[in-house]
């Protein structure tokens, strides 16, 4: 039996194994983090920083990402303070303005709240979440994709381009990716936000920190519809 | 070789040693550190060596090469003894007179002495140097003395008695407890007291504890851990085995950048050395306390100087940092209890055990203690490394120390911390070299490197630079580094090309707020620091690129103009003769086509009336 823990996330205390991931913790729980590169049972990376939290300790607080950190006895987390709110939306902003056309992405813009891209477009079809990569590693114990270059040049990439006799062909990279979700039909038009399911949000407007289940978590295949083993996109 | 099996030994061992070392009639010390082989220190060996035979003085000269004394600008520098002079600059062409002037007749040659730029004097003696005059060398004042491909010399100059010290009359808790009250802090940048991280590496659980030397130093302008390394390994070594010792670890790494292949060559002989006289291995100086280090090469990659990534590099993966809420001193290298120190670090314990606690503390600022080695370059006069106590200011360093401004400009800027480090202008040079001043003024401590920027530097110019830097070198693995340095550096492109608006300068700020709280590691934490501290005291800077699309120094291409101002101008076409573009053409009078135009500056240079004007 592992030690359980009580840890405090926007003032609810939740009961939880020591060293679970607070992102985790919090998802059971109920209260909504947004998130994207994070997948239960596989090795948090901590890429996208979408499920940003503050830690308070000793008067301090300092920002991190909730997938990556571990809980402990008597943590403090502020999952909804104004400064994460921020953060949050600026790197979901980023992440749209690389990749505008991706269903998901564009679910996770409209959930944090992202209302215009203030950079210039581009379309990229990767954002290096690493799902694919870890899934492929991990759950499939296959490790046919890995990560490749550094800084700019960092993409995903087979062995040597090829695709190894050690690929099961399972298409768990393809069905996890936040790319490949078909599109909305919403307007593309540069520098807006498609919008189309802001609806979506009246649900969380009494709550906004409590996951009311929201398509657009579905859409970005949020953790919590993955816990409730619903992988299939809508 | 006669291995050390106890402290007694080694004692009698160094008395041997420093009686050999001063039988010499002679002594010659040549730096030879990678800035003294790039100035040709090679050469000189090979002609001194060539003329000391032949004038038939091999067994009378003790000819010893050295590391980098920290007089870089002026590399390679030779000091004879007993005569006590110090010759700069010195060629292979010079070598024979200095032998048959210096070495057989004792002469001074007035020609190699120091003549110094800032009062005119001549300086005979190493110790009158200006440049040294104000610094507190503890650390690198060693490298002179010590030749460090042999042990000898280290040994010879006191080395290793602090470990014989520390193995036969202190508890590894007594050495804790000296590192702690010694209030040494963290010389990598971060400043975290070096006693409080020991301890609780001690403290954490683990089958393996293990310590590690952190020599991947990749800041652009930097270049102390070099520096030690290559001039003084022993005592980073030493500084190592102690650090063991107090932690109880049975393994070490120095973690070093394969482009200093002087330093990989050093080190490895020095452990390898260290091992022949048993100061390293099984039962060290006959106590029962084993320990080794291995030497690893980085993979040249700058973010593997954060120790996460380093630590994974050391396992053979890709070097990338991981989340670090659970610290190296619990889980690092293997996921064992890990302590990682800066090269600087570890070469200050020795001399703290030797010394006392209270000597180190004694030294310094209220929490920033002893010296701090900084490597001075860009718009001074005296360029290398310097060694001052904390507290000095960064005009004493930049006027005193290195001389003031080259050329006769004004400097405007001061670049501390590398690329996590920030700008600081002329009215911050008050300000002592302290780990919290600096960082409260906007900039940091970093490692050490400090580049001094004169009004031909444009700022704008100079955080693109860094941003550039650091967007080659980030890992890729988070958003807001990879990304949000890419979208800062696209940012700060289009101030410098004209294309810039004030709304942008907001969208600036905030992007670096965001990438700076929403990194994982410190590379992306501080990647904004260069634009933040920019923006802070030069900002006036950035709204003249913004809103009257001019580049205050000239240096951003697209917003400089040449003209031709007619009144002086001579007519006798010299510019358009030498322009490689073809865009001066002679209408009447000759003018220059904007459109043509690639602002190389050649028809400025060409123009023997100074008829064209930079605007």
């Amino acid at each position: 039996m592992p030690k359980m823990v009580t840890i405090t996330v926007d003032g609810a205390s939740i009961r939880t194994p020591e060293g679970t991931s607070v992102l985790l913790a919090a998802l059971e729980a109920g209260i909504c983090i947004p998130n994207l590169c994070y997948m239960p049972d596989v090795t948090p990376l901590g890429a996208c920083r979408v499920c940003i939290v503050e830690v308070v300790q000793n008067g301090r607080s300092k920002m991190t990402a909730s997938c990556t950190l571990e809980a402990e006895e008597g943590m403090v987390i502020l999952a909804h303070s104004e400064a994460v709110l921020r953060a949050r939306r600026n790197i979901v902003e980023l992440l749209l303005a690389e990749a505008p056309n991706s269903r998901a992405i564009q679910d996770l813009a409209a959930r944090v709240g992202v209302e215009r891209v203030r950079y210039p477009m581009r379309n990229k079809d990767c954002v290096l979440c690493g799902r694919c990569v870890r899934a492929c590693d991990e759950v499939w114990q296959s490790k046919s994709l890995g990560f490749v270059g550094r800084g700019r040049n960092r993409h995903v990439a087979l062995p040597f381009n090829v695709r190894p006799e050690f690929c099961k062909r399972c298409n768990a990279c393809i069905d996890l990716c936040p790319m490949t979700i078909t599109p909305c039909p919403g307007p593309m038009t540069e520098g807006a936000v498609c919008g189309l399911c802001a609806s979506q949000l009246t649900m969380t407007e009494n709550a906004p920190d409590t996951c009311v289940w929201c398509e657009l978590g579905r859409g970005f295949q949020c953790a919590r519809w993955q816990l409730r083993g619903v992988l299939d996109p809508a | 070789m006669p291995r050390a099996e106890n402290p007694k030994a080694l004692a009698s061992l160094q008395q041997q040693l420093k009686e050999k070392m001063q039988a010499w009639p002679l002594r010659v010390t040549l730096s030879s550190g990678t800035c003294g082989q790039a100035s040709g220190s090679l050469d000189v060996l090979n002609a001194l060596k060539t003329h000391i035979n032949d004038a038939g003085l091999r067994d009378k000269v003790h000819l010893r090469v050295t590391g980098c004394h920290g007089f870089c600008q002026h590399e390679p520098l030779l000091i004879l003894e007993p005569l006590n002079v110090l010759y700069c600059r010195v060629t292979p062409a010079d070598a024979g007179e200095i032998v048959s002037e210096s070495l057989v007749k004792r002469n001074v040659i007035e020609r190699l002495l120091f003549h110094d730029p800032v009062s005119g004097k001549t300086v005979r003696q190493e110790a009158d140097l200006p440049f040294f005059a104000k610094q507190d060398r503890d650390l690198m004042g060693q490298n002179r003395v010590i030749d460090p491909l042999d042990i000898g010399e280290y040994i010879a100059s006191g080395g290793y008695s602090a470990l014989a010290k520390v193995l036969t009359s202190m508890s590894p808790d007594e050495v804790l407890d000296e590192i702690t009250s010694s209030r040494l802090r963290g010389r990598g940048g971060g400043g975290y007291p070096t006693g409080r991280k020991w301890e609780q590496c001690r403290a954490a659980p683990g089958t393996e504890h293990y310590v590690i030397c952190n020599a991947d130093e990749g800041d652009p302008g930097a270049y102390m851990d070099r520096g030690l390394l290559e001039g003084n390994p022993h005592a980073v070594l030493e500084g190592m085995i102690i650090g063991a010792y107090a932690i109880g670890s049975r393994q070490g790494y120095v973690y070093v950048r394969n482009e200093y292949p002087l330093a990989v060559h050093h080190t490895r002989r020095a452990v390898e050395q260290a091992k022949e006289y048993g100061l390293l291995g099984e039962a060290i100086l006959g106590a029962d306390f084993s320990f080794d280090v291995s030497v690893v090469r980085g993979g040249g990659a700058f973010v593997c100087g954060e120790s996460t990534a380093l630590m994974a590099s050391l396992e053979g993966k890709v070097g990338e940092p991981r989340a670090k809420d659970v610290h190296t001193v619990e889980k690092g290298y293997l996921d064992q209890p890990t302590n990682l120190n800066n090269v600087e670090t570890w070469a200050n314990v020795p001399k703290i055990i030797l010394n006392g606690p209270s000597w180190f503390a004694a030294k310094g600022t209220e929490n920033s203690k002893g010296t701090k080695i900084f490597a001075l370059t860009g718009q001074v006069k005296n360029t290398g490394l310097v060694e001052v106590e904390m507290g000095t200011t960064l005009r004493e360093i930049i006027f005193d120390i290195g001389g003031g401004p080259r050329n006769g400009n004004t400097i405007k800027a001061v670049q501390t911390g590398g690329p996590s480090g920030g700008c600081l202008p002329v009215s911050q040079f008050d300000l002592p070299v302290d780990f919290d001043a600096l960082t409260e003024a906007g900039s940091m401590m970093g490692s050490g490197g400090m580049v001094v920027m004169d009004e031909s530097a444009c700022m704008v110019d100079v955080a693109k630079y860094f941003l550039n830097f650091l967007q080659d070198e980030s890992c890729g693995k988070c958003v807001p580094c990879r990304v949000g340095i890419n979208r800062m550096l696209e940012i700060l492109t289009d101030f410098t090309e004209g294309r810039g608006t004030t709304e942008q300068l907001d969208l600036l700020e905030d992007l670096a707020w965001t990438v700076s709280v929403g990194s994982l590691c410190a590379l992306g934490k501080t990647a904004p620091n260069p634009v933040l501290s920019t923006l802070r005291y030069f900002r006036n800077e950035y709204e003249s690129h913004i809103n009257d699309k001019r580049c205050p120094a000239g240096v951003c291409r697209a917003l400089v103009h040449y003209t031709i101002d007619t009144e002086a101008c001579t007519q006798c076409g010299a510019c358009a003769e030498a322009c490689p573009h073809d865009a001066i053409s002679n209408e009447d009078e000759y003018v220059i086509n904007d459109e043509l135009c690639r602002k190389c500056g050649i028809c400025q240079e060409a123009c023997p009336a100074d008829a064209i004007r930079k605007a």
